[in-house]
C-alpha cells in the first residue's frame, strides 16, 4: 500500500516527523518497507522568469535568453520552444540536474552561443502533459523556488507492507485511522453527499443476487449526462501517487475513492447495458457452462462455472470484483454512468483472480474483506466528485441489495484474560483506552469489556483477536520479558538423535565434508544410474516441480554426491570427500504418503590431502572407503559386520560390495563406474558408499559394550605367509586363522598381498600359477603368563596345518 | 731420572694428549697408549715389582695419583667430547618448524548444520526436546491444523509443492492432492500437540520447501527450526524473553532485539523478531538497508484455534511458537550473500565454516 503523507495530512493531523512515524508504524504492526521522496529526482530544477527573449544569431529554430532564477545574475539560456515569451514564468533546470530522464544539464555552447540551463517542457520534468513547449507557469509563481515545491509534487510516499488480516489498511482512511490511533492524533472521515435530481436511479436500474453468500452487498447508483475526459490536475496526481494510472474522470474517480475508501468501484456505461422496459436489470450470479466474456484488458475469458459475474439480461458484463467487461466500459462516448459499488465473497474472488492471473486493486481489497456497510457511502462520495469533476446529474437514490447485513460483532473481552496472554498488568479502562481508537467501542467496568468490532475490522471476530489490538497498542516492547517458568520438562536429543548426529561427527573425524543437497531427484537418473527399482516401489512424484530435473523427491543420496563431485571436479578440485545425511523417498501404489528413510552416504575422490614435501598423496580407492566405513561401524559400536562382493548397475563390477550387519544388507559401498561418472559429468576413481541409517541403527542397539582387561602379559607375535589360489578371499583366510586359533590367538592381521608379475617366465616365478601370497601377523597371548617359544610354537604349527587344509594353500617357502 | 720423574713427565704428556684429544676416538687411542694392556703408564706400573722396598711406597703413590689424575683427565675430557658430539647430532636434526605439518583432512560439518545444533544447544539448555516430523506432509498439518482458511493463498499450485496422492483418496482442498511438500516445520507442532500432553517444550528441525525458483535470495528448498511451548501460564513476555534470550546465544551479549507486531495464521498475537544490524549497530546501513534492524525469524502465542484441532483446552493451557530460518541465521552470521552456495556442495564453501 503506497501512502502519500500529503493526502494523508488531510485526512489525520499527524506531525511527528517522518522517521518517528515510520517506526510507530513499524512497531504497531503495519511495516514500512520504503520511503520514496517525490519531487527529489527534480532537485534543480527552480521557477524561473524570462527576461529577454532574442533570436539566435545563427540558428533559425533558436532563441537566446535571459532567465532570471533568482540567483545574483540572471542565466543565459538557448531554448528550442517557441511557445513562450518575455515575461513568462518557467521551470528552470540549472547546470547539474539530472532530470527523471537521465539527462544531466551541463554548460554547453549551441551554435556558439553559451547556454547555462534549460527552460523545461512537462514531459522533460515528469510532470504529464505532451509536446515539446515549455510549462507555462503562473504569473504569481516565486521566481527562484524550487519547482517541485512550488508545484506541490514534493511529496513523501510510504510503501506499507499490509498484512492480510489488515485490510481497512488497503484504504488512505484506514491508515489514516490506524495512525490515529498508534500516535493520538485526530482523524476525520472524508464524506460527502451528492447533489441528487430528475428521476430516481430505481427507475433506471434493478438489482439481483442469486447467492447472498457470494454477494452480500451490491448497490447502484446513475449517473447522467458526465462528460468523460482528462481528470483535474490534483486527481490525476492523487491517482498517481497511489500506483494508478490515470484514465479518464470518471475511472479516475473510482480509483480515487478505492484509495481512500478502500472500496472498489466500477463505472458502467449505462447506455451499453441490456435494458428490460428501459431498465437496466444487473444480475449478480455465478458463471454458466462456458460462458465468455471480453475483459477491460481485450482478452477473451472462458469462465469456470464459480466464476462470480455481474451480468445484464443479454450476459456478463463483468467478472464480479475483478475486472470490468470490455463492452460496457466507460468512453469518451459515456454520458451515463452506471456505478457500481459492491461487496463480494472474498473465497470466490480469489479463487477467480489466481484462476485467471488477474490480480487488480479491486480483486486485492476483495480478496481481503471490503465492509459491506462501505457501499453506500463510498458510492455517495463517488457520485458527488463524479458531478464535480466530469458534470452530469446523480440520479436520486441508491438501488442497493443487501441480503448479507448483519448486527455488529458483540465481543467480550476479559482483563484477566489479556494479562494472562501477555504478562502484563494493564486495568480495564486502560485497555478501553488503547482500543477506542481504533473505531472499536468499549464498554464496560470491572474486569470485563463490552467490544463492538466494526464492519471495516473484519479480522476481530475473537477475544484473542482484540488481545492483539491491546498488545500491538501497548507496545511489545512494553512487555516485560521472562522466560516460562513450568516445571517438568527434559530437554535435548533422544538417543537415536544422538545416534545419529554420531554418524555425521564419525564422518566428519574420518576427513568427510558434510554436503547437504536438493530432496528433489531427476527421474533420468534411474537410466543414468542404471537404477532398478523394486517390482512395487515407485518414485515420488511431484505434481507441480520447479523442472524436469526436478519431478520427483530422491530414493538415493547417489546423484546428490555424484552431482557435488561433478560441480567440484569441474571448478579444479580434485580432492573431493564428502557426505551426506538425507531423507530419501520412495512410495508405491495405494499409499498417501511415501516412505522416508534417512541415509547417510559418501563420495570419495582424488587423494585425502595434495601430495606434501614429506609425503606423497595416494590416490583414493575402494578401500579408503571401506576404510571410512570400519571406522564409522566402529565408532557406533557394531562390530560383526562384513562386506561380500556384489553387483550395483552404477559401480564398477569387481569393486563393488555390500555391507552387511548381522546378516542384513545396511548398505553398499564401491567405485563407482566409468560410464556412469561420464554421465554425470564426473571423472574417477571415485568410491560411493551409502548405508541405511536405521539399520545402522537396528544393529547399533543390539551392541552392549562390557569392560574388558587390559592384558598384563606380553605377547608373541608370528608371521604366517600362505600360497592360496587367487579365489579364495582374505576374509576366508582370515575366518580359518581365527577359527583354528584357539584360546591363545589374540588376533589377525593382513599385512602383505602378493602376486608375481604378470608375463613373468616359470623359472623366474615365486609362486605356482594362479595362486598369491597373504601374510599374516597373528598375536598370541595369555591372559595369566608370558608365553615362551615353546607355548606358542605348538599351537601355532597345529594352525598352519588346520588352515593350509582348510583354504587349501601351503605355506609360503 | 728417577722412576718417580719419569712418571711426573709421563702424567704431563698424558694430560696434554688428553686435552689434545678431538674426538672420542682419538680420546680412546690416548687411553690405550698409557692405560691399555701395552701403555706406557701400565709398563711403568708393571715395572714397579723391580723396585727395592724402600723405593716402591713412594713410587707407587706417586703412580696412583698419575694414573688417577689421567683417568680423570679422560672421563672429563670424554664428557666434554660427547657433550660436543650430541650438539652436533642436534644441530644436524634441526629442522625448518616452518614447513607444513603431516595432516589428515579435517571434515567439516555443514554450515546449516552448526547453525541447527546450535540452535538446539540453546534450546536444549532451556529444557526443550528435539522431534521430528515427516518432510511429505499432509494438507491437513501443513495448512488445516494450523488455521489457514481453504482459499489461503499459500496452498496455491505455485507456492507449494504437491505430491500424487496414490491412495486413491479425492483432494479435500486443492484439486489433485492433498499431500504436499511441508512449506514450514509448523506441522511439527501440531504432531507434537496430538501426541503429547503439556507441559510441551519442543523444537522442532527440518528441511522445507517452497517453489522459489533458486536466486541469490530464494532456495526451493531451506532449514527451518520450529519451536513450540504449551503450558500453564505461558505469556507472551515468556515468548520474549526466550527469543531475546536466543538471539543474544546466536549472535552476541551486545545485539538488541525488538519484536514488530505481524501476522501469521496459527499464532495471535504474532510478531517479527528483528536484531540490530552487527555491523551499523542499529545506525543503519547499507547491509541492513538502512534500517538498523535485520528480520531474523516469526512468532507468536499459539491460536485458540490450533488449540481446537488437537483437542488442548485453550482457557487452561497457553504457548507460543517461532519458526527460525536456519539459511537466514547462517546469512546474517556470516554475510554469505546468496542461499544457492548452501546447497552446491562446493567444498570452497564448505571448508569456510
Amino acid at each position: 500500500m503506497r501512502v502519500s503523507l500529503t493526502w494523508l495530512k488531510e485526512l489525520v493531523d499527524v506531525t511527528l516527523p517522518v522517521d518517528k512515524l515510520c517506526e510507530r508504524l513499524d512497531m504497531t504492526g503495519t511495516k514500512v518497507e520504503a520511503v520514496h521522496t517525490l519531487g527529489a529526482a527534480l532537485d534543480g530544477v527552480v521557477v524561473g522568469q524570462v527576461i529577454t527573449k532574442e533570436q539566435h544569431p545563427d540558428a533559425d529554430r533558436l532563441s537566446y535568453c535571459s532567465v532570471d532564477v533568482g540567483a545574483d545574475e540572471p542565466l543565459n539560456i538557448v531554448c528550442g520552444a517557441t511557445n513562450f515569451e518575455a515575461g513568462d514564468k518557467v521551470p528552470v533546470a540549472q547546470v547539474g540536474t539530472t532530470l527523471p530522464g537521465g539527462v544531466t544539464i551541463k554548460r554547453a555552447k549551441l551554435r556558439g552561443l553559451v547556454s547555462e540551463g534549460m527552460m523545461c517542457s512537462p514531459t522533460e520534468i515528469g510532470v504529464g502533459g505532451e509536446g515539446s513547449g515549455l510549462l507555462i507557469l503562473d504569473p504569481d509563481a516565486p521566481v527562484g523556488e524550487p519547482f517541485a515545491e512550488y508545484y506541490g509534487i514534493a511529496d513523501t510516499v510510504l510503501e506499507l507492507e499490509v498484512t492480510p488480516n489488515r485490510p481497512d489498511c488497503l484504504s488512505m482512511v484506514g491508515v489514516a485511522r490506524e495512525v490515529a490511533a498508534i500516535t493520538g492524533a485526530t482523524f476525520t472521515v472524508p464524506a460527502s453527499a451528492p447533489a441528487e435530481e430528475g428521476a430516481p436511479a430505481a427507475d433506471l436500474v434493478s438489482v439481483e443476487i442469486e447467492d447472498g453468500a457470494l454477494c452480500p452487498r451490491y448497490t447502484a447508483r446513475v449517473i447522467r449526462g458526465v462528460k468523460v475526459g482528462p481528470s483535474p490536475a490534483w486527481l490525476a496526481e492523487r491517482v498517481a501517487a497511489a500506483g494508478a494510472r490515470p484514465v479518464n474522470n470518471v475511472v479516475d474517480v473510482t480509483n480515487y475513492i478505492l484509495f481512500e475508501l478502500g472500496q472498489p468501484l466500477h463505472a458502467f456505461d449505462l447506455a451499453t447495458l441490456a435494458k428490460r422496459d428501459g431498465v437496466a436489470a444487473v444480475t449478480v450470479r455465478a458463471a454458466r457452462e462456458d460462458e465468455t466474456i471480453r475483459t477491460l484488458d481485450g482478452q477473451e475469458r472462458r469462465l469456470a462455472s464459480d466464476t462470480l459475474l455481474i451480468t445484464d439480461d443479454d450476459g456478463p458484463v463483468a467478472l464480479a470484483g475483478v475486472m470490468g467487461g470490455e463492452e460496457t466500459e466507460v468512453s469518451e462516448a459515456t454520458t451515463d454512468i452506471l456505478l457500481e459499488s459492491a461487496c463480494f465473497d472474498t473465497a470466490s474472488i480469489s479463487r477467480t483472480s489466481r484462476r485467471l492471473g488477474l490480480i487488480s486493486e479491486s480483486s486485492l481489497r476483495y480478496e481481503r474483506g471490503v465492509d459491506p456497510d462501505l457501499a453506500s457511502r463510498a458510492s455517495d462520495r463517488a457520485a458527488a466528485l463524479i458531478a464535480e469533476v466530469a458534470g452530469g446529474t446523480v440520479a436520486p437514490g441508491l438501488v442497493d441489495a443487501y441480503p448479507g447485513q448483519r448486527a455488529p460483532l458483540q465481543l467480550r473481552l476479559r482483563t484477566g484474560r489479556v494479562n494472562a496472554l501477555l504478562g502484563t498488568d494493564l486495568e480495564t479502562p486502560a485497555i478501553a483506552t488503547l482500543l477506542r481508537p481504533l473505531g472499536l467501542s468499549a464498554e464496560g467496568s470491572g474486569d470485563e469489556l463490552e467490544v463492538v468490532a466494526p464492519g471495516f475490522r473484519p479480522d476481530l471476530e475473537r477475544e484473542v483477536d482484540l488481545i492483539e489490538e491491546v498488545a500491538r497498542l501497548y507496545g511489545l516492547e512494553n512487555i516485560t520479558s521472562t522466560l516460562p517458568g513450568g516445571g517438568g520438562r527434559i530437554g535435548g536429543r533422544t538417543s537415536r538423535q544422538r545416534f545419529v548426529s554420531r554418524i555425521g561427527s564419525v564422518l566428519r573425524a574420518a576427513g568427510l565434508d558434510e554436503h547437504v543437497g536438493y530432496s528433489f531427484g531427476d527421474p533420468a537418473d534411474l537410466d543414468r544410474l542404471g537404477w532398478e527399482l523394486a517390482p512395487d516401489e515407485l518414485l515420488v512424484e511431484l505434481i507441480n516441480p520447479m523442472s524436469e530435473e526436478q519431478a520427483v523427491m530422491r530414493w538415493t543420496l547417489t546423484s546428490s554426491l555424484l552431482r557435488a563431485l561433478s560441480h567440484n571436479q569441474r571448478r579444479g578440485i580434485a580432492d573431493v570427500h564428502l557426505y551426506e545425511m538425507g531423507t530419501v523417498f520412495i512410495t508405491s501404489e495405494g499409499r498417501k504418503q511415501p516412505k522416508e528413510r534417512l541415509m547417510a552416504a559418501g563420495v570419495l575422490a582424488g587423494s585425502w590431502v595434495r601430495p606434501g614435501w614429506n609425503e606423497p598423496a595416494p590416490g583414493l580407492d575402494f578401500f579408503d572407503g571401506k576404510g571410512v566405513l570400519a571406522s564409522l561401524l566402529e565408532a557406533l559400536g557394531v562390530e560383526r559386520w562384513s562386506v561380500r562382493a556384489a553387483e550395483r548397475s552404477w559401480l564398477q563390477p569387481g569393486r563393488t560390495a555390500e555391507v552387511i550387519v548381522r546378516g542384513d544388507v545396511v548398505g553398499w559401498l564401491g567405485e563407482v563406474s566409468a560410464d556412469v561418472l561420464e554421465r554425470f559429468d564426473a571423472s574417477g576413481p571415485a568410491t560411493l558408499f551409502e548405508i541405511s541409517v536405521p539399520a545402522l541403527l537396528k544393529a547399533a542397539s543390539k551392541v552392549t559394550t562390557t569392560f574388558k582387561e587390559i592384558p598384563r602379559h606380553p605377547a608373541a607375535a608370528l608371521d604366517l605367509a600362505l600360497v592360496v589360489p587367487e579365489d579364495v578371499t582374505s576374509e576366508r583366510v582370515v575366518s580359518a586363522i581365527e577359527s583354528a586359533g584357539g584360546a591363545l590367538l589374540e588376533s589377525v592381521r593382513l599385512f602383505d598381498v602378493y602376486r608375481d608379475p604378470e608375463g613373468v617366465e616359470d623359472p623366474e616365478r615365486r609362486l605356482p600359477e594362479g595362486t598369491k601370497s597373504l601374510a599374516f601377523s597373528l598375536t598370541y597371548r595369555a591372559a595369566d603368563k608370558t608365553l615362551s617359544d615353546a607355548d606358542v610354537r605348538p599351537v601355532h604349527d597345529k594352525l598352519v596345518r588346520k588352515v593350509c587344509a582348510v583354504v587349501g594353500g601351503e605355506v609360503r617357502s | 731420572m728417577t722412576i718417580g720423574e719419569d712418571l711426573r713427565a709421563l702424567e704431563a704428556e698424558s694430560l696434554t694428549a688428553v686435552e689434545g684429544a678431538t674426538t672420542l676416538d682419538a680420546l680412546e687411542e690416548v687411553r690405550i697408549a698409557y692405560l691399555g694392556k701395552k701403555g706406557s703408564l701400565t709398563a711403568i706400573l708393571r715395572g714397579l715389582g723391580a723396585l727395592s722396598a724402600e723405593e716402591r711406597p713412594e713410587v707407587g703413590c706417586i703412580s696412583n695419583e698419575v694414573r688417577r689424575a689421567l683417568e680423570s683427565a679422560l672421563d672429563r675430557r670424554r664428557e666434554a667430547l660427547e657433550r660436543i658430539a650430541r650438539a652436533s647430532r642436534i644441530a644436524a636434526e634441526a629442522v625448518d618448524v616452518t614447513l607444513p605439518g603431516r595432516g589428515r583432512p579435517l571434515g567439516h560439518q555443514h554450515v546449516l548444520h552448526q547453525v541447527v545444533d546450535e540452535i538446539v544447544e540453546v534450546f536444549s539448555g532451556l529444557g526443550y526436546r528435539v522431534a521430528e516430523g515427516p518432510e511429505v506432509e499432509l494438507d491437513y498439518y501443513n495448512f488445516t491444523a494450523l488455521n489457514h482458511p481453504a482459499d489461503h493463498p499459500a496452498r496455491a499450485l505455485q507456492d507449494t509443492f504437491y505430491v500424487r496422492d496414490l491412495s486413491g483418496d479425492t483432494a479435500v482442498v486443492e484439486g489433485e492432492s492433498d499431500v504436499l511438500l511441508r512449506t514450514h516445520t509448523s506441522p511439527g507442532q501440531v504432531h507434537v500437540m496430538e501426541s503429547e500432553k503439556p507441559p510441551i517444550y519442543v523444537i522442532v528441525p527440518g528441511k522445507v520447501y517452497r517453489r522459489d525458483v533458486a536466486d541469490p535470495s530464494h532456495l526451493p528448498q531451506f532449514t527451518q527450526v520450529e519451536g513450540l511451548v504449551v503450558d500453564e501460564g505461558v505469556t507472551f513476555g515468556d515468548l520474549k524473553g526466550t527469543l531475546e534470550h536466543f538471539v543474544r546465544e546466536m549472535f552476541g551479549p551486545d545485539r538488541r532485539v525488538r519484536l514488530r507486531p505481524h501476522f501469521f495464521p496459527f499464532t495471535e498475537p504474532s510478531a517479527e523478531v528483528d536484531v540490530s544490524c552487527g555491523i551499523c549497530g542499529g545506525e543503519g546501513c547499507r547491509s541492513c538497508g538502512g534500517e538498523g534492524w535485520l528480520e531474523i525469524l516469526g512468532c507468536g502465542m499459539v491460536d485458540p484455534n490450533v488449540f481446537g484441532y488437537v483437542g488442548i483446552d485453550p482457557e487452561r493451557y497457553t504457548g507460543f511458537a517461532f519458526g527460525i530460518g536456519a539459511e537466514r541465521i547462517a546469512g546474517l552470521k556470516y554475510g554469505v550473500p546468496d542461499l544457492r552456495h548452501f546447497i552446491e556442495g562446493d567444498t570452497r564453501f564448505l571448508h569456510q565454516f
